[in-house]
């Protein structure tokens, strides 16, 4: 059999085209929770996310509107679970499941009357140089602009919290919100910030699945992806990086299985499509196992409500 | 250039307590302050008003003159009012200088120059790219201090700073304390340790139940004096009597030996002792050199050879904790919030915790609420405990009261030793006499106790026979006349 260089090309860029998502939604979670917030309402404001950015396309007719909407629509839903987690000091575990639970809902009403509708085509960038390279070429170009921010994201991310004082500050307020809080920093000022991102990051996600992955919408289509993008900050020890890695095991297992089912491997194909699932935690857990940086990374006030008292 | 601080009329209401009445203090640049109080007599809600943590129902603060509106600590840091607080306020995952950088405007490089000769100046050492978390306590408040002086501060308050750290410690900090005031840096020094006060201060402040109760220069004052200025009334001045020696023995420790797999623990090497009915057996020595696996040994958290532990004429070295209670043993453990009681369930309830064989509390496996509620309030009338309400989550006792309440859980009823790890830790002068006078008197109703303290001065005050213990061997058995803490010392060093 000879194998195609640039279809192992093919084969590399889109297993990088079904990290997209896990990547934007793990990264935007990274910053919420290292803040200290634990949002579990991930896969709920991706879904949100793909459903306004499909519907503002269908209707508008405009990608731009419909990205940026599908963003707004993730901050807006997430305003909700930060008033209630940190105006109504509820608990963000139960708030965080609600809003999963609310999302999932909510998205599959709206979407009633966009099922079977054909979406659009998304623009890519340099389709020209695609055939330029072997190899490379499929890899890296002919993609969509929000497929070249994901693989940016999180190195600016890591950036972002290592270099900057507003990361320094994130970072701060998540490892002791009493202390910056007797500092002045507003602890609710920067987690509500940090909340809001988290569900911009979500919304944008949940777009580039209807809008661009799988350009239209099906019930329910994230498929709990925001579950494996939650995992992935938690496996990844909150490093950007590693979410970065963890989302290339987690979508090549995904891609490869696919193509083992349909080459007829005899394993079980519950197995098959339980494998991503198991492997990447496996590798994050083996990558991730010096506990002092772990320490040093986990934010300390993850998941307590913090409440100012005079 | 002379700082005046002024604060006039503060008051301060909680539900149900007012924390500051009407205070009225001024302070100026040149000496060091102390404000002494006992635990929850509102010294640190004072000064948490100076530095605007909290914002007081009434009263103004002034700085030379003018009126300062502090509603947020920022307020306070622009004042140039700088607070050391006694819970470091300090990020334990981010680096020094992360920790420095936070909350100053400065570029990086200034910054670091600027810190550099702080630290010359004073000669800290501290590496300024490692975690917090890698500090020690004392390090740790060397970077809250130097936090304070980047900001060239014309007030410096500290609250409670020596509550964690070691003797060494705390006299490098008076020295820098002292350095600060003749620099021209007004301290203000919170404690309720009253050698520290006549160590390191000029003027003391004593404050009791939120109100001011006087303020006097240090060269007119004692020890005596200013605890009961504190206290509010004569404390009588505690001393055992001279115990009948009975040689009636009631507690026999042979050959008791263990070895921990846990490196941070130390090894118990070839413990002998006996107790007598009526006697008290104090247990000096520095901390960690093996008190706690001591105590844990005694009351049975570890268990040791059956023929290990005789008492009262039994082999008790491999029962529980609750086996042992109902052989009349009695345990008062270090840590009340961590070890003896449960700090979210209410006093009632950890009145039960010990106590889970008496059929009284229990009765075939359901609470009998009534009967335990009767009993906690009896211990809470026989000892004491300042509460009414057996309602209330143990977290909120102050720690005298629920040290008060764990001694009162295990005497009430009438063991035949209690084994005590420092009962005393971090309480109040009436606490402390108030604990002190309970153990006297378990003695003289020839009963026993074996006291394992740090602290010497309560060891020579309480015990009938003193041993020393140094790297999990104990010394020979003293006579408590014939010691002085000075050879206490040398012994709790490790001489012979």
């Amino acid at each position: 059999m000879i194998i195609d260089i640039n279809f192992i090309g093919l084969i590399i860029a889109s297993i990088m085209a079904s990290a997209v998502p896990l990547i934007l939604a793990s990264c935007g979670e990274l910053i919420t929770e290292r803040s200290g917030v634990l949002n579990l309402g991930v896969e709920g404001m991706m879904i949100i996310g793909a459903i306004s950015g499909f519907a503002l396309m269908t209707v508008t007719g405009s990608l731009i509107i419909a990205i940026f909407g599908a963003m707004l629509a993730g901050v807006l839903i997430s305003t909700i679970f930060a008033f209630l987690t940190q105006t109504l000091i509820t608990n963000h575990v139960a708030t965080g499941l609600a809003l999963t639970i609310f999302g999932i809902g909510i998205s599959a009403m709206i979407g009633k009357n966009f099922v079977g509708i054909p979406g659009k085509e998304f623009p890519v960038l340099f389709e020209a140089l695609k055939d330029t390279m072997p190899l490379l070429g499929p890899i890296l170009f002919g993609h969509s602009i929000v497929f070249y921010f994901a693989f940016a994201l999180p190195f600016i991310t890591s950036y972002f919290l290592k270099k900057t004082k507003i990361g320094l500050i994130v970072r701060a307020v998540g490892d002791s919100p009493e202390s910056a809080s007797n500092q002045g920093i507003n602890v609710r000022l920067v987690r509500y910030a940090c909340i809001l991102y988290g569900g911009a990051m979500s919304g944008l996600a949940g777009a580039y699945l209807s809008m661009i992955y799988t350009p239209q919408w099906i019930e329910n289509m994230t498929g709990g992806r925001g579950w494996i993008a939650l995992a992935l900050v938690v496996f990844s020890t909150w490093n950007p990086i590693k979410i970065l890695i963890g989302a290339m095991i987690f979508g090549g297992l995904t891609i490869i299985q696919f193509h083992m089912q349909a080459i007829g491997v005899r394993i079980p194909v519950q197995f098959l499509t339980a494998l991503p699932y198991i492997v990447t935690i496996i590798v994050l857990v083996v990558i991730s196992r010096d506990s002092r940086k772990i320490r040093l990374s986990t934010p300390s006030s993850l998941g307590k409500s913090f409440h100012k008292d005079n | 250039m002379n700082t005046n601080l002024k604060i006039s009329n503060v008051t301060k209401i909680y539900p149900g307590c007012v924390a500051n009445d009407n205070v009225s203090l001024e302070f100026n640049s040149g000496k060091i302050y102390a404000l002494l109080g006992e635990n929850g007599a509102g010294k640190s809600t004072l000064v948490k008003i100076l530095s605007g943590v909290i914002i007081p129902d009434e009263g103004k603060i002034y700085l030379n003159e003018n009126n300062l509106k502090l509603n947020s600590p920022s307020d306070a840091k622009k004042n140039d009012i700088g607070m050391v607080f006694q819970h470091f306020n300090l990020f334990e995952t981010l680096s020094v200088f992360e920790n420095l950088i936070i909350d100053s405007d400065e570029q990086r490089e200034s910054l670091r120059e600027k810190i550099d000769t702080i630290m010359k100046k004073y000669n800290f050492s501290i590496d300024l790219d490692i975690p917090v978390l890698n500090l020690s306590a004392g390090q740790k408040q060397k970077v809250e201090i130097i936090r304070c002086l980047i900001r060239s501060p014309k007030v410096l308050i500290m609250d409670e700073p020596t509550s964690v750290l070691t003797e060494q410690e705390t006299s490098e900090l008076f020295l820098s304390l002292k350095k600060f005031s003749e620099e021209g840096i007004l301290i203000i020094y919170i404690t309720h340790k009253l050698k520290e006060v006549m160590q390191l201060c000029d003027e003391v402040a004593v404050m009791r139940r939120g109100k001011l109760v006087s303020v006097s220069e240090i060269k007119n004052e004692n020890i005596e004096s200013l605890a009961n200025k504190m206290v509010g009334q004569n404390l009588k001045i505690i001393k055992k009597k001279k115990a009948k020696t009975s040689s009636d023995q009631l507690i026999k420790i042979t050959n008791l030996n263990f070895t921990s797999e846990d490196p941070f623990e130390t090894n118990l090497m070839d413990i002998n002792f006996s107790v007598n009915r009526g006697e008290c057996l104090g247990i000096a020595g520095i901390s960690g050199n093996g008190q706690s696996e001591l105590f844990q040994v005694l009351s049975g958290e570890i268990i040791s050879e059956k023929n290990s532990i005789e008492f009262n004429n039994n082999y008790i070295g491999d029962l529980s904790p609750q086996e042992r209670r109902g052989y009349l043993m009695a345990f008062s453990p270090e840590d009340r919030l961590e070890q003896a009681a449960i700090p979210q369930m209410k006093i009632f309830e950890n009145v039960a915790l010990n106590n889970f064989k008496s059929s009284n509390f229990f009765n075939n496996g359901l609470i009998n609420e009534n009967k335990i509620k009767e009993h906690s309030k009896k211990i809470i009338s026989d000892f004491n405990v300042n509460t009414d309400n057996i309602e209330l989550k143990s977290q909120f006792l102050s720690g005298g009261n629920l040290q008060k309440l764990i001694i009162g859980r295990e005497l009430i009823t009438s063991p035949d030793l209690l084994i005590c790890f420092n009962p005393t830790w971090g309480l109040d002068v009436g606490a402390i006499n108030y604990i002190h006078e309970t153990l006297i008197r378990i003695n003289e109703q020839n009963k026993s106790i074996i006291l394992i303290s740090t602290d010497t001065d309560e060891l020579l005050k309480l015990s009938d026979k003193i041993s020393v213990i140094h790297k999990g061997k104990l010394s020979k058995i003293m006579n408590a006349e014939e010691v002085t803490s000075e050879k206490l010392g040398i012994l709790m060093g490790g001489a012979n």
